[in-house]
């Protein structure tokens, strides 16, 4: 997928996330993106690693800020102490009509993926992301197991909450495979 | 009686200073090379000061990285979260971090190809970066021994060098995440504070001065900002932040960046000295390419370069005698068109079509293209209130708000065709800039 045709797409992901109650933040926008990318086998082709809040790329933090640059994607900042909310541009809306086939193609799994996630919170978004990353890694390791996982690599989740994301993870992909459209 | 602490004088920080066991590093050949890459490749050019080398801005890197672990790792600066999460910033292990942090910057450059970023894409195997050479030579024979000396695992070096970024297939501590933040952090990492001063120094460019000291004073490991709305919580991830004091001159540094870029870093002509740099090595290398091991990595610098450009540029049969030609002649390609609003409005990729239609009246090798939208961005970060609340800089600064980013667009032409290419561009560029090839899924 060429670099406009994923700003098509990035775009429709926004504002489906705002629709379903998403702040939007990064984290938000890169935690989607990721189990857009993972478990909806979306071809976005960016590499993400294990960072502070779980899954992360790099290059798609390089190209939220470059679509910035191109004023395709906005930062609105909010009141004190709150970090800000990603929004397209009229420009980019318009840039959307100009990709009807790709979001066609991939709309049913980003609007799954929206709903899923629109009313997440960063902290359970970091659990979850990362409940879906120790999966991929551990396709056969038992709840429990990657629970433990999870735990050992963000010391700050509890087991418990730990054991809660695996399940959800576990949901996800389940819903995925049983519905054609998004995977 | 011998020495063990060891002083360079060095024009933006007055003295940087080493131990022996840190200045054997310094002597050992991969940093010594180091003296012999230009910081800006070509940008000498058209800034005739800026002649300086990755040698003493690898110096300038470790001293901040230095002064920013001591500040970040004071015990009265720590918040009880911190010290729950990364425990080994109040132990007796700090010490040992300290160094590992003043090396991780020292040596985190010297995977850099001749003339610095000119050329690397082009040149390197697919998927390679000089930061995979960096770590190459930080685990090589000529380095191994001396981190042995030390008692530091070298991969620590690479890890706290490069980054989560570039070391993809590492699994990076709390800590270490910190660590690695304060050398190549996207907002306040020292290896861009220290180039900031440095290039603004050497270029004559004042704009990329801002107070660093006051800066370093305030930074501070804290908790990101909250996210707001429904999805009111407290925010568990640490991030490299300023107290509220440091604010302004957070806002600086970002504003002498936004400058350097815009003055510097993305001057057209020094952007085209680049391309032609690029086409010349490209031309010199190939077939075999750009070495991608330690000797041959460590036999090429700039003397072989521009020694091989100068010789290719008297002989018209030399491979990249053309390209030699237009840097050493000054017959570099001119810029025909910029980037603007008006037309980015109709296509965001409006050079790339027009180049395209260029290419189809004139002779294509005629035109270069310059096409960067700026990556790093990063205004975004947690700043600590008087009252012990964290808040996202966005929220309290108007001027990261408008802080504007760089995109650049740039067509440029052969000299001698410049004119005649610039009357047709002129002419016709209104029915040339919409899309001319669907790029919805086939």
């Amino acid at each position: 997928m060429n670099r406009m045709a994923k700003a098509a797409l990035l775009t429709r992901l926004l504002i489906a996330l705002r629709n379903h109650g998403s702040w939007c933040g990064e984290t938000h926008v890169q935690k989607s993106i990721y189990l857009l990318q993972e478990l909806c086998s979306v071809p976005l082709n960016f590499r993400f690693v294990l960072y502070k809040h779980g899954p992360f790329s790099f290059d798609l933090r390089d190209e939220l800020t470059s679509l910035q640059a191109d004023d395709l994607l906005t930062l609105q900042p909010q009141a004190i102490p709150y970090g800000p909310r990603l929004a397209p541009t009229v420009g980019a809306q318009a840039l959307a009509n100009r990709f009807p086939k790709t979001l066609a193609s991939y709309g049913a799994a980003v609007d799954f993926i929206a709903e899923r996630l629109g009313s997440c919170g960063v902290n359970a978004l970091e659990r979850l992301a990362t409940a879906v990353y120790v999966r991929r890694q551990h396709p056969e390791a038992s709840s429990t197991e990657c629970a433990k996982i999870l735990a050992g690599l963000k010391p700050h989740i509890l087991l418990e909450n730990a054991l809660t994301a695996v399940d959800e993870a576990d949901q996800l992909f389940l819903e995925t495979r049983l519905q054609p459209m998004l995977s | 009686m011998i020495k063990h602490i060891h002083e360079l004088r060095d024009p933006i920080h007055a003295f940087v200073r080493l131990t022996t066991d840190e200045r054997r590093i310094l002597d050992s050949r991969p940093f010594q090379r180091l003296r012999h890459i230009h910081q800006l490749a070509l940008t000498y050019l058209v800034y005739p000061g800026a002649t300086h080398r990755r040698f003493e801005h690898s110096l300038g890197v470790m001293e901040l990285a230095g002064r920013v672990f001591d500040v970040i790792s004071h015990p009265g600066n720590l918040t009880d979260k911190v010290r729950d999460l990364v425990p080994e910033l109040s132990s007796d292990k700090r010490g040992y971090w300290r160094q590992v942090v003043r090396m991780a910057a020292l040596c985190h450059d010297i995977g850099h190809l001749p003339f610095s970023h000119a050329a690397e894409k082009e040149l390197l195997p697919p998927g390679k970066t000089h930061e995979d050479l960096t770590a190459l030579l930080v685990n090589s024979h000529e380095m191994a021994p001396l981190w042995e000396d030390m008692n530091i695992q070298p991969k620590r070096i690479a890890k706290l060098a490069l980054g989560p970024k570039e070391m993809r297939d590492e699994t990076f501590s709390v800590l270490e995440t910190i660590l690695s933040e304060i050398i190549v952090g996207d907002a306040f990492g020292v290896d861009r504070m220290d180039y900031l001063l440095r290039d603004s120094l050497h270029t004559g460019v004042a704009y990329g001065r801002f107070d660093h000291f006051r800066l370093v004073d305030t930074l501070r490991i804290l908790t990101a900002p909250p996210s707001g709305g429904e999805d009111d919580e407290e925010n568990e991830a640490l991030a490299l932040g300023v107290e509220v004091g440091g604010l302004q001159s957070a806002e600086a540094l970002l504003l002498a960046r936004y400058f350097m870029y815009s003055q510097v870093y993305f001057h057209a002509i020094r952007r085209i000295y680049d391309i032609h740099l690029r086409d010349f090595l490209s031309e010199w290398l190939a077939p075999a390419g750009y070495p991608f091991e330690v000797d041959g990595h460590l036999g090429l610098t700039d003397v072989e370069v521009l020694a091989a450009m100068r010789d290719a540029e008297r002989k018209a049969s030399a491979p990249g005698h053309a390209s030699a030609h237009n840097i050493l002649c000054r017959g570099h390609f001119r810029p025909i068109y910029f980037r603007n609003p008006a037309d980015t409005a109709i296509n965001p990729e409006a050079g790339g079509e027009l180049l395209r239609a260029l290419q189809g009246q004139f002779e294509p090798t005629c035109f270069r293209r310059d096409r960067y939208p700026q990556k790093a961005g990063a205004p975004n970060f947690p700043v600590l209130l008087h009252n012990g609340q964290v808040s996202s800089s966005l929220a309290l600064s108007a001027v990261l708000q408008n802080l504007p980013l760089v995109s650049v667009d740039t067509i440029y032409a052969s000299p001698h065709i410049r004119a005649v290419s610039e009357k047709w561009l002129n002419k016709h560029r209104g029915d040339l800039l919409r899309p001319s090839s669907e790029e919805d899924l086939e």
